[in-house]
């Protein structure tokens, strides 16, 4: 099963997202977001960024989680491509991302909105819909 | 506490009670939490497109802001965002009321400049296809391009500052120019000490630049003038030649948005604000934390300004490049240059009596009619000129602010043609090629970067601009001084 599906939005993009915990959940929402971002020059991963983030709460450590990996990809003109959550507590991970760097930016992507967001728990794991500014 | 109230997505036109030709209102009433009641300016059918999607509920839910005052209001061009609306306009009574960074949105003053020449379309329509291309090339666009100027820390912090000031400074923009822009061209509140390392990163090397999504420039045909005195008043003359840009605060804008919705996760809690959307996070404006996001999306409005001055800049120059051997008369003077995704500190008449407010213009343009002490000495009698792009191949429109905006909206009016249509749908149903070709058979030249993204912002993704500017000047709030119709579009 598909861990994403985009969803329809007038204006922006959106995507419903799935996880057996929260660290898949995160992971799989890195993944959702690129994928609708559209497609990135091939090539190989050649360096491993370790990042740290925080929110207050799930929900925004999920939206300031997704806004790092755009910040790196935008001002650091870096294609992100493999995320691993390694440490996850009290609303506080720490990661690594596989990134190559690029001749420009490739994301069309604004920012990552916290509009109506709400991390839900079901009979699988977890679900959550994002909305993207674009 | 960031619940959604029972009944929220449940609207329906049942809901909706017409007020008045083109006025319908959703009690205050409706739900429980609402503190004021939401109006929308619309004709039937614009409103049954807008109960398509969720946009009257965002409408609702930003009725609840702390301070709102009078109405939740939206505009005709009203459609599905996050937060607020696209084409809302809510204001809050100072000092208690909010400020919120998610009802002015990422693209902090995304705007719309219009310059028009005193040549006619025919002498120029030889040397189209070669002011496109100069355009293309010379007005960096599309995601991830960078501007011609590289800035200093100090260059920047006087651009945060200064806005289009800088411009002038630098010899890229004239007297004349910053009188014509709304705010002057600068917003005194800037404060580049709130403006995040990560925000001045992504916007250093983007000054000059358009950017992607529904951002243009466009060279235009005054295809018909309804109001001749003021067409006139303003430079604008039937068959002229007219240049539209429209783009906002790029990389840093979106930034500065992104540093405060999330920060304000947290204060709103802090300050004890239920709230149906956790897009709409807000502060007091008096406070600490409201201030703070105050001075530094005025550091963005200020850098958007900057922005569309350079461009305009750029613009020329192109223009001088093709045509400055062959033609006389091209040179592109200033229409004016307006906003429309900004919070504003304005005094308004409320009841019987004037109030300062802090009005929030998302997806909207301020519409000041005559009079107003805020626009320049030769506009005053006039009124603001608005400027109303519609989607791309389509017309768009010069309006005027009224006092009847005044009265209604706290000075504001549409602005835009709205969507419809998902990106994702509009590219399933329209191939970008194909589009660019249509077009070019209407007689109106495409550069794009990019295919998909030109897919994106078919016309059939909008609604009819004609319409929504009927309206807006059926109900007063706007008043149709010339219509512009496309010869070439630059998109990223």
């Amino acid at each position: 099963m598909m861990s994403f599906e985009e969803i329809e939005h007038t204006a922006d993009r959106a995507f419903r997202v799935t996880g057996h915990d929260m660290a898949d959940l995160l992971e799989n929402a890195a993944h959702a977001m690129q994928a609708l971002d559209g497609p990135r020059p091939p090539g190989e991963p050649s360096a491993t960024r370790e990042i740290e983030v925080e929110g207050v709460d799930c929900e925004s450590l999920l939206v300031n989680w997704l806004n790092e990996v755009l910040y790196l990809e935008q001002a650091h003109q870096l294609v992100c491509e493999q995320f691993h959550i390694d440490e996850l507590k009290n609303h506080r991970l720490r990661a690594r991302v596989e990134t190559r760097e690029c001749d420009r930016s490739y994301t069309h992507i604004k920012a990552v909105t916290f509009h109506n967001l709400k991390i839900r728990e079901t009979s699988e794991g977890l679900e959550a819909e994002v909305v993207l500014d674009v | 506490m960031f619940s959604i109230p029972a009944g929220a997505a449940m609207l329906s036109k049942k809901h909706i009670e017409r007020v008045a030709e083109h006025v319908w209102e959703i009690p205050k009433t409706f739900r429980d939490d609402m503190r004021v009641p939401a109006r929308l300016y619309a004709d039937e059918d614009l409103l049954d497109a807008a109960l398509l999607d969720n946009s009257i509920v965002q409408l609702v839910n930003a009725a609840t802001l702390p301070g709102v005052i009078k109405h939740a209001i939206a505009m005709p061009d009203i459609h599905q965002g996050y937060g607020f609306p696209i084409g809302g306009v809510v204001a809050t009574r100072l000092p208690e009321g909010v400020i919120s960074p998610g009802g002015v949105g990422y693209d902090i003053n995304c705007g719309v400049r219009l310059l028009v020449s005193q040549v006619s379309v025919e002498e120029i329509r030889p040397y189209l296809e070669d002011i496109a291309s100069r355009l293309y090339a010379n007005c960096p666009s599309g995601v991830g391009s960078h501007g011609h100027l590289r800035l200093s820390n100090t260059e920047l912090e006087r651009v945060l500052h200064e806005g289009s000031c800088w411009m002038l400074d630098k010899g890229y923009a004239s007297p004349e120019d910053l009188d014509r822009t709304e705010e002057f061209g600068r917003i005194p509140a800037a404060d580049a000490a709130f403006v995040s390392d990560r925000a001045r990163e992504r916007g250093r090397n983007q000054l000059g630049t358009l950017g992607a999504g529904n951002h243009f420039i466009e060279v235009d045909r005054v295809a018909e003038v309804y109001d001749q005195a003021t067409a006139a008043r303003l430079g604008i003359y039937s068959g002229n030649v007219a240049v539209q840009i429209h783009c906002g605060s790029r990389g840093l804008g979106h930034q500065i948005c992104e540093d405060y919705v999330s920060r304000f996760q947290k204060t709103a809690r802090d300050y004890g604000i239920e709230l149906p959307d956790r897009e709409l996070v807000c502060a007091p404006f008096v406070s600490k934390e409201g201030q703070e996001y105050f001075h530094a999306m005025a550091c963005a409005a200020n850098f958007a300004f900057a922005n569309r001055q350079l461009l305009a800049h750029m613009i020329r120059q192109s223009f001088h490049d093709v045509l400055g051997n062959k033609i006389k008369h091209f040179e592109l003077c200033q229409v004016y240059d307006i906003t429309h995704n900004m919070a504003k500190i304005e005094e308004h008449e409320v009841g019987d009596r004037s109030m300062r407010v802090c009005v929030h213009r998302k997806g909207a343009t301020r519409a000041f009619g005559p009079g107003s002490s805020v626009l320049p000495d030769d506009l005053r009698d006039l009124g603001q000129p608005v400027l109303i792009p519609g989607s791309m191949g389509t017309a768009s429109y010069v309006l005027m602010g009224t006092r009847e905006a005044m009265q209604q909206t706290f000075g504001s009016t549409c602005h835009g043609a709205g969507r419809v249509m998902s990106r994702a749908k509009a590219k399933k149903m329209v191939r970008g090629t194909e589009l660019r070709e249509q077009l070019r058979s209407r007689g109106i030249l495409i550069c794009a970067g990019s295919m998909s993204g030109l897919a994106e912002e078919a016309p059939a993704a909008y609604k009819d601009v004609s319409r929504v500017v009927e309206v807006v000047h059926k109900l007063g709030i706007g008043r149709k001084i010339a219509r512009l119709e496309p010869l070439a579009v630059i998109k990223g």
